[in-house]
């Protein structure tokens, strides 16, 4: 659940994102942008947060009123492994050891959906956490070190968990919207795996992005799933595609995994929000397509 | 003669109910106000039935603040309410007190008994008390059920009787009194009897946490839990008065006061209870249905949404509000310009300000975008759907419990959602 610390929204006096060059980090700041918010945001090259020196170099940076939207991290297509992992750890390390320095006033998390177990079948903040793989392991774990650091300091943490985000800009091929929209611009075909039978929440990217202007407008803290709570199949995605780039061909395989799917409850996130409304897949994909064209 | 320490909800209804047997009857509250209100006639709450009983048979009882008055009664009953903090933990701190308070009162050979509902244990620790007044100490099941405490009250179903050796026979003046009712009587041991209500209660969870389940997966098949429900009440195993209705979860306070009871009792004793965890989760889920249709439906699509709201209390025909969905719901909607009418039920000055009371049904849907019916009041069924229609800016109308007949309310071209029917799709 998520808590307003600030009931009637203010803009935050200055937003460091982390990981600025990332699909949802650029959206982000170019949303935070638009609304005239002051932002800084940080890459790996401009802070390299896997090296000590990034400790002092953050906290030096880090101002009393600043508010910190931590979403640096090694997504599951630069590695699924150990090794991987450890990096991410030591990211999270660097963040936490550079906020125990220099508190802030308000610090992000962008975590995952992954840290629920697979086979929850609806998903809520208070669902058991239980990841089944290194990517939802990391995120649980920097969960906790922030929660663990930020408590000395009683700084307000928001801890948002998205499920599959999707839109113009993605730069990771896994399988879903992303990687249908381009195979079908580029070859006119859509694979699935089986018939596409599994549904899952798919996000879309600029939602995120208001969301999160939200959680930082409000000052909040908590948990809070960024899921819409309309759970697709990817089939049903993929037909969609289809329809929006004439020619494509859906192609089904021969199914190798049994069909699971994930459905979110949503009532913390209608709460905590009344009024948002997320943008539909259908509209999401015409965007991409649009951009992707376009472009 | 009989008396009931502690008028609250149960204990004016179970002394109302005893006159009307023909008893003479005590009634003792610590809150001499409350019992001058009584003395002249004025009940403090709601239920049906209840306000023409007490009138035919309000000389046959005493209402007095007056410890003392206690000390003519054969058989004195505990009625005291059971208060519980915001985890639902029980706090049996009143009625120990109080216990003890008449016992002292009490003359030597009194029987007492608790009706208040205590966890297992309590009673026997009680008992030694008792005795050292020469008296016996019993502790007797409650099936208060708030809007139907009046029929519960007169003619129970059983009486269940928790007893120190269930092999000795009741005193002669209680035994009188129970069978006074017409009803079967069950002795048992404390514990069990202790047990039996919270296990009562249990069942009737997982009947409503069912219930609840397979009506939301109708909602998303297209199947119609209203076509289900009474082929489960025809079989034996389900029974006819199984709760089959589906809901907005638990409400009132005393279910879920149990269920972390049964969690305690299981961790003391290390059962598995982690089913308890699953239907607390399944109740709070099914609490937002009404906030989730309202917010796909109207205030994601209107600018400024002005909501109606029929009903505050948790249920029909009571004035408690505790653990409503309806003021649950209001809770959520502080942003926005909500009107909410009751018959009965009336929000604490304070609280949740920025609604709008309204006079009547129609009121409460003046220029509004849309209706959510959040407690079953028999007189909202009965609403000129015409009048509704017109009264009404927007077309939605949210009626989770089903009050109002879906056919008509589309023929009126109200878009219309309930629970259990299709998946938040117009009937």
């Amino acid at each position: 659940m998520l808590t307003h610390q600030i009931s009637k929204p203010v803009i935050p006096a200055r937003v460091i994102v982390l990981g600025a060059r990332g699909f949802v980090a650029s959206n982000l700041i170019h949303h935070l942008s638009d609304q005239q918010i002051p932002v800084v945001g940080l890459s790996s090259d401009d802070l390299d947060l896997t090296a000590s020196s990034s400790v002092s170099t953050l906290a030096e940076l880090l101002r009393e009123d600043d508010s910190l939207v931590f979403i640096s991290a090694l997504t599951p297509d630069r590695g699924r492994d150990i090794k991987t992992m450890m990096k991410n750890f030591s990211m999270g390390q660097s963040v936490c050891d550079a906020l125990a320095r220099r508190s802030c006033a308000h610090v992000v998390y962008l975590s995952t959906d992954a840290v629920y177990a697979d086979e929850a079948t609806l998903v809520r903040e208070q669902s058991c956490v239980q990841p089944e793989s290194f990517h939802g392991t990391m995120h649980i774990v920097r969960e906790r070190m922030l929660i663990e650091t930020l408590k000395a300091t009683s700084t307000p943490l928001a801890l948002l968990r998205p499920s599959l985000l999707f839109g113009p800009g993605d730069t990771h091929n896994g399988y879903g919207p992303n990687r249908f929209v381009r195979t079908a611009l580029d070859s006119k075909q859509v694979a699935l795996f089986g018939g596409g039978e599994e549904k899952r929440d798919h996000v879309y990217i600029d939602d995120v992005s208001i969301l999160t202007a939200q959680v930082l407008a409000h000052r909040s803290t908590g948990v809070l799933n960024l899921a819409t709570g309309e759970s697709k199949s990817f089939r049903e995605v993929a037909d969609c595609v289809a329809a929006l780039v004439p020619g494509t061909e859906v192609q089904p395989s021969q199914r190798v995994n049994p069909i699971t799917h994930r459905h979110f409850d949503i009532s913390a996130l209608v709460a905590a929000f009344p009024d948002f409304r997320f943008t539909d897949v259908r509209t999401g994909l015409e965007r991409m397509v649009e951009k992707a064209t376009a472009g | 003669m009989i008396g009931f320490a502690g008028l609250s909800h149960l204990g004016i209804v179970s002394s109302i109910a005893a006159a009307a047997q023909g008893f003479d009857v005590v009634g003792f509250d610590e809150n001499p106000q409350l019992c001058d209100d009584l003395v002249r006639g004025q009940l403090p709450l709601h239920e049906p039935g209840l306000k023409e009983l007490f009138e035919t048979h309000r000389s046959q009882i005493i209402f007095s603040s007056e410890l003392s008055t206690l000390n003519r009664c054969d058989v004195i009953f505990i009625s005291v309410d059971v208060p519980t903090d915001a985890s639902d933990h029980s706090d049996l701190s009143p009625i120990s007190g109080l216990l003890d308070r008449v016992i002292t009162a009490a003359k030597p050979g009194t029987t007492i008994v608790v009706l208040s509902q205590v966890q297992p244990g309590f009673t026997r620790k009680a008992q030694v008390r008792a005795e050292r007044n020469g008296g016996q100490l019993y502790y007797q099941v409650e099936t208060l059920i708030f809007g139907r405490a009046v029929d519960q009250a007169v003619h129970p179903e059983r009486f269940i009787v928790g007893c120190a050796d269930p092999t000795t026979p009741l005193p002669s003046a209680f035994q009188r009194f129970l069978e006074a009712f017409g009803c079967p009587i069950l002795v048992m041991r404390y514990e069990s009897a202790e047990l039996c209500k919270i296990s009562i209660n249990t069942f009737l969870v997982a009947q409503v946490s069912t219930t609840n389940m397979l009506a939301e997966i109708c909602e998303g098949i297209g199947a119609e839990w209203r076509e289900i429900a009474p082929a489960l009440c025809l079989d034996r195993r389900i029974g006819p008065y199984a709760y089959l209705k589906a809901g907005l979860g638990l409400g009132g306070g005393n279910l879920q006061r149990d269920m972390v009871t049964v969690t305690h009792l299981a961790s003391e004793v290390g059962a598995d209870a982690s089913v308890i965890q699953t239907w607390a989760a399944g109740s709070l889920y099914r609490r937002e249905w009404a906030l989730r249709v309202l917010h796909r439906e109207v205030l994601t699509r209107c600018d400024q949404p002005a909501i109606g709201i029929w009903g505050l209390a948790y249920k029909e025909h009571t004035q408690s509000t505790r653990n409503s969905p309806a003021v649950h719901l209001l809770e959520k909607l502080t942003s926005f310009d909500v009107a909410a009418y009751d018959p009965a039920a009336v929000l604490p000055d304070g609280v949740l300000p920025h609604v709008h009371r309204s006079s009547s049904p129609l009121d409460a849907c003046q220029d509004r975008d849309a209706l959510v019916v959040m407690t079953a009041w028999p007189e909202f069924a009965d609403i000129d759907l015409s009048a509704l229609s017109k009264a009404l800016r927007g077309r939605v109308v949210i009626d989770p419990l089903g009050l109002i007949a879906s056919d008509r309310a589309q023929a009126e071209g109200l878009r219309y959602f309930r629970l259990g029917t299709g998946r938040f799709t117009t009937c």
